[in-house]
């Protein structure tokens, strides 16, 4: 019985684990046209946050998001400090002041890939497994 | 009146659904958003009629709605607008409102202008209080964000002068400068206000308004200007924050009782002084605000004598809110306003405090419902201005104590 309970316990932590990301399996990608070729947590924060539309090198850049899922959801928390609801209540109190426009959000990563990849000074952020061809990695410092 | 509420409010909630209240399209390669909201209340008193509601026998008339558009013309230019329409028992009318509209010029990230009308920056959550759906509140705290004098306040006409400045290891600091003119919210609290009050508090604890209109005011408006600033500290989740504010308010109409003559209410004095903090740790979210506003105004009475009148207000809140799930955030709030603060704090007459309890359930990412608890205490009838407790609505007066149960549901899209 005892043995059991560790099993099931021991499964659900391990379930829990592969469901969840750290920032260490998320990549940050860009749109050729940007210039940079890393980029400051800072920097990255205050773009996905709509304070911030150009990176140090001067260009211009734009945050393209995942809808859901454990990459956007560890990139919320690691790099933005907010939980999923928390930043989507920020976004609409921009919208809805008409400070900035609603980002684009994309289902899945070859789809933030896809649209990164046409979208001059796209920025986005995929799973460090995905497949990156037609657009650029930024190192996050 | 509460036939023609219901139906506004079914046509509000079927109309988006039909139209898909948010999309985007294209105009020569330029993405257009168009956005939309929309939101009914109910709200049940035990004793007042709150917020010119007719609360203590249940109400529905508590309705509002808006769509906006935007682009980005270049990268650094975005210009759109926000159309704006309520309905708050005696107040709003259905009338639709320009809310916002605006050309905003981003020269640099520690640098833009904004111009056209403007929602006024102010504390936490001043331009965007009327969002029910950005809180977890049905009622934002009505003794800093009064849901009847929003119009009055909530936006100018005018510019702001805007940006953010980062540095390392101190944070990252928000400013805003804005300078421009109060628009005239014809239908709005402040008016209705001033043109119904007539009160005298009774000799033994309970309240007692003559009611009747004294006066026909028309016009609202005037200078303002003052600054906010943001600060996001280093501390993970906590910011921090101070507005100033400086308002040269004039109100003009006729006297209808007891002689018809013109009626002129000028500000002296108003300077607005806030300070607010939010800490956020995962899903608990602590927020607080504390508002100053001495001010001074003169007015001429019907015999035709100036007058002056001091007001020393004080607001503020302290909330706490935890969400449990993605459908599921409980918080709580304890407001207090005091109408003028050298006077004694205790007398209900001179202050309003609103301990509230308040479920939220997110339906969807796009639907949320709320019911909320209010156990207010004092309605502040000897200040200057109303503040939700009206004195028409209430015309065989106002009890000390009341207890409200509010519900609210939204949509945005």
């Amino acid at each position: 019985m005892k043995n059991l309970q560790i099993f099931l316990i021991a499964t659900v932590v391990g379930i829990c684990a592969a469901m969840t990301a750290s920032a260490s399996d998320i990549k940050v990608i860009a749109n050729p046209t940007v210039g940079a070729s890393s980029v400051s947590a800072d920097e990255l924060k205050g773009v996905f946050l709509a304070t911030k539309s150009s990176l140090s090198d001067g260009s211009h850049v734009e945050p393209v998001l995942e809808k859901d899922g454990p990459v956007h959801e560890a990139f919320v928390k690691e790099y933005l400090g907010k939980t999923d609801a928390a930043l989507q209540t920020y976004y609409r109190s921009l919208v809805f002041t008409g400070k900035a426009a609603m980002p684009k959000t994309l289902a899945a990563d070859a789809d933030v890939v896809a649209y990164v990849a046409k979208t001059r000074g796209a920025i986005g952020y995929v799973s460090a497994a995905a497949s990156t061809a037609g657009v650029k990695t930024l190192e996050v410092k | 009146m509460q036939v023609k509420t219901i139906m506004v409010a079914v046509a509000l909630w079927i109309g988006p659904s039909l139209l898909h209240a948010q999309f985007d399209f294209h105009v020569d390669s330029r993405d257009v958003q168009v956005h939309s909201f929309a939101s009914q209340g109910f709200m049940y008193s035990n004793t007042n009629n709150y917020l010119t509601m007719n609360t203590s026998h249940g109400s529905a008339a508590l309705t509002d709605f808006g769509v906006n558009i935007s682009t980005a013309i270049t990268d650094k230019f975005r210009v759109g607008a926000q159309l704006y329409d309520y309905n708050l028992g005696l107040l709003g009318n259905f009338h639709p409102q320009l809310d916002w509209a605006y050309g905003d010029y981003k020269f640099k990230d520690w640098l833009g202008i904004r111009a056209g009308k403007v929602k006024t920056v102010q504390g936490l959550s001043h331009d965007v209080q009327d969002m029910e759906f950005l809180h977890t509140w049905a009622l934002m705290p009505q003794s800093v964000y009064p849901l009847d004098t929003r119009g009055d306040t909530i936006a100018h006409i005018g510019a702001d002068m805007y940006g953010d400045i980062g540095i390392k290891k101190v944070g990252s600091f928000a400013y805003t400068f804005f300078g421009g003119k109060r628009p005239n919210d014809a239908d709005g609290g402040y008016l209705y206000g001033v043109d119904t009050m007539s009160h005298v508090p009774a000799p033994q604890g309970g309240f007692m308004y003559i009611t009747g209109q004294t006066k026909n005011v028309t016009y609202y408006g005037g200078p303002v200007y003052g600054a906010d600033l943001h600060w996001t500290t280093p501390v993970k989740g906590l910011l921090l924050g101070a507005s100033y504010m400086i308002q040269d308010i004039t109100t003009t109409g006729t006297y209808v009782k007891p002689i018809v003559v013109p009626y002129k209410l000028t500000t002296v004095t108003d300077k607005a002084t806030e300070f607010y903090l939010e800490y956020t740790l995962g899903n608990l979210r602590f927020a607080g605000e504390y508002r100053s506003e001495p001010k001074i105004v003169q007015l001429n009475q019907p015999s035709g004598v100036l007058v002056q009148g001091f007001q020393d207000s004080r607001s503020g809140y302290v909330s706490l809110s935890y969400r449990f799930t993605k459908w599921l955030e409980l918080g709580s709030y304890h407001s207090r306003y005091v109408d003028n603060w050298p006077v004694m704090h205790s007398d209900p007459r001179n202050h309003i405090f609103d301990q509230v309890f308040t479920a939220r359930f997110d339906v969807n990412r796009n639907i949320d419902f709320k019911i909320e608890g209010h156990f207010i205490d004092g309605a502040a009838i000897d200040g200057v201005l109303d503040h939700g407790f009206y004195a028409a609505p209430n015309p065989t007066g106002l009890a000390p104590n009341m207890h409200m149960l509010v519900m609210r549901i939204g949509y945005h899209m």
